[in-house]
């Protein structure tokens, strides 16, 4: 049993779309990405929309057609999910109509060959006294906990989740990473796709960001924001401001008038662009976003080189 | 597999417009059409109201197994076919279960329709011949679970509810189920022949006439079970169960 929690080499996943414009020949949504995940860790898969998260959740429960290799606790995907290894969140998933949350649950749990004790589920997920309701007449954030408690069913010892706190307002969120962070001490492997750097912040162990269909970036909550500490600087300037060789610049894009450089360094580039008594009207600096943040790993960091 | 059998016998019963318009509108319409027609017709009273009870058991059992099986529509567009692909539930389980609902969700329509022909209306058969017509239309409902099935999986939630009203309609009318398909000119003759309607209320007239069911009936409702049986198959490789929505 010392096969880790998830082990993926090489996954490719291209979705073929013939009733696009784009044909098949798009590029790939994941591209050749390698991650292994030992048992007990929780990790964030953080990026951009866009960038592959959702896919490779999907890939590592057999959702969607591969290349490479897949192992979820040592099996094909499809084999762990029917051994009942994995629970699940995800996107597009819901409840049926015309049924009460009680049935689902107990749907849900005798599919599995071990189930939480229901008592227990039902007071850890927070859907007591839900139990006897109309699926139809649950609230959002209570949706949201009875899928979480169709995740954790079967007590599986890896728990994927995409984006599962989408719908939650900040105290269902709250809630939700309590439970989590209860979760993982006992050993669950947690894997959650999210792209709000503040969550894979605050409950993951290890952070994997992800961008391009690619693991750009793999170590601690620390290391990455680390990594991501960039700044923008935005100004307007006429076409012909030679804005070359600036300290600390990763990247400089013109709109029109306005500049925008992105840079590791915002003191050292300010003091460079203002030396010699440059103008510099509407200047503006602020953190970079994650996605600005991902687009300098993507550019400027060998891959992997914070690990 | 026993569990999200009683489960999905639990959901539908709890639809009263599926209960109302599969068990109790064709037993309306039983009543109905004897009692404003049956006096006037030329085979007499009887012929007729054995004669409306067999197509209306047949629109019932129809209408029963086309709108169980088409529900699959509505559970992909919810996200619960998604949800389950990821618990143990084996798909072959999925499919399997919404068969026997739409095959035995035939049955209160086949019986009640039979017991308001024999109680209001008065048709008189053998009890042998009772049970034959019963067991040989529940058997031969399996086309429209096929035929459900597959718009079920090929359809949208939106496309497939009008889809449903729209076959069923046209099977019922072209199928000879609410005009006897005789008193069609010769072209709508030829068409109601084409249909499984048509060849699947002949089962029970051949059965509730003390006959054997036709060749010809039997074989144009097996070509065509199997035909869209063979077909839902397809569009689920091509689409499968757990795929988006949309």
């Amino acid at each position: 049993m010392t096969e880790p929690a998830l082990d993926i080499t090489g996954l490719t996943v291209r979705y073929g779309a013939p009733r696009t414009a784009h044909g098949s020949s798009a590029t790939p949504a994941v591209d050749g990405l390698d991650l292994r995940i030992p048992r007990g860790e929780t990790v964030a898969l953080l990026g951009p929309n866009g960038a592959g998260k959702s896919t490779t959740v999907n890939a590592v429960l057999g959702l969607v057609p591969h290349t490479g290799d897949v192992r979820v606790l040592g099996r094909p995907p499809a084999e762990a999910v029917r051994a009942g290894d994995v629970g699940a969140m995800l996107q597009h998933c819901g409840l049926p109509s015309e049924a009460r949350v009680g049935e689902v649950l107990d749907l849900v749990r005798r599919s599995f060959p071990r189930s939480w004790p229901l008592d227990d589920l039902v007071v850890t997920t927070g859907i007591d006294g839900l139990l006897r309701r109309p699926v139809e007449d649950l609230s959002g954030g209570q949706r949201q906990r009875v899928l979480l408690a169709l995740a954790l069913a079967g007590r599986p010892p890896l728990l994927l989740l995409d984006e599962p706190t989408s719908a939650m307002d900040v105290e269902g969120r709250r809630a939700f990473w309590t439970t989590m962070r209860g979760l993982a001490e006992g050993g669950t492997t947690v894997v959650f796709a999210t792209h709000h750097l503040e969550e894979a912040d605050a409950v993951a162990d290890r952070v994997v960001v992800v961008a391009g269909g690619r693991v750009v970036a793999d170590g601690s909550a620390a290391q990455v924001k680390a990594g991501i500490t960039g700044s923008t600087i935005t100004f307007t300037a006429g076409p012909d401001a030679p804005l070359d060789g600036l300290p600390g610049v990763t990247a400089l894009t013109r709109r029109g008038g306005t500049v925008e450089l992105t840079t590791s360094d915002a003191e050292e580039t300010l003091r460079a662009l203002l030396a010699g008594g440059r103008r510099l009207p509407g200047l503006q600096v602020r953190g970079a976003s994650l996605e600005e943040a991902v687009l300098t790993l993507t550019t400027a960091t060998p891959i992997g080189a914070l690990r | 597999m026993s569990t999200l059998f009683l489960f999905q016998l639990r959901r539908v019963g709890r639809n009263r417009q599926f209960l109302f318009f599969t068990v109790a509108l064709p037993a309306l319409f039983t009543v109905f059409f004897a009692k404003v027609f049956g006096q006037a017709a030329d085979d007499g009273y009887g012929e007729y109201a054995a004669a409306t009870m067999v197509s209306m058991m047949a629109y019932g059992a129809m209408g029963a197994a086309l709108g169980a099986t088409i529900r699959i529509s509505f559970d992909r567009a919810s996200g619960w076919l998604r949800q389950l692909r990821v618990t143990p539930v084996p798909t072959s389980s999925v499919v399997g279960v919404e068969v026997l609902v739409g095959v035995l969700l035939t049955l209160p329509a086949l019986v009640v329709v039979a017991l308001v022909g024999r109680l209001v209306n008065g048709v008189h058969l053998p009890p042998g011949t009772w049970l034959a017509l019963v067991a040989v239309l529940w058997a031969g409902s399996a086309v429209f679970v096929a035929l459900g099935l597959l718009l079920g999986l090929a359809l949208e939630q939106k496309a497939a509810g009008g889809a449903m009203g729209i076959v069923a309609t046209v099977l019922a009318l072209l199928g000879g189920l609410w005009v006897p398909a005789e008193l069609f000119p010769a072209g709508l003759q030829a068409v109601a022949h084409a249909l499984p309607s048509y060849w699947y209320a002949e089962l029970g007239r051949d059965v509730a006439g003390g006959d054997a069911p036709s060749a010809v009936a039997v074989a144009v409702l097996v070509a065509y079970a199997g035909i869209a049986g063979a077909l839902a198959a397809a569009v689920a490789r091509r689409r499968p169960l757990y795929a988006v929505a949309g």
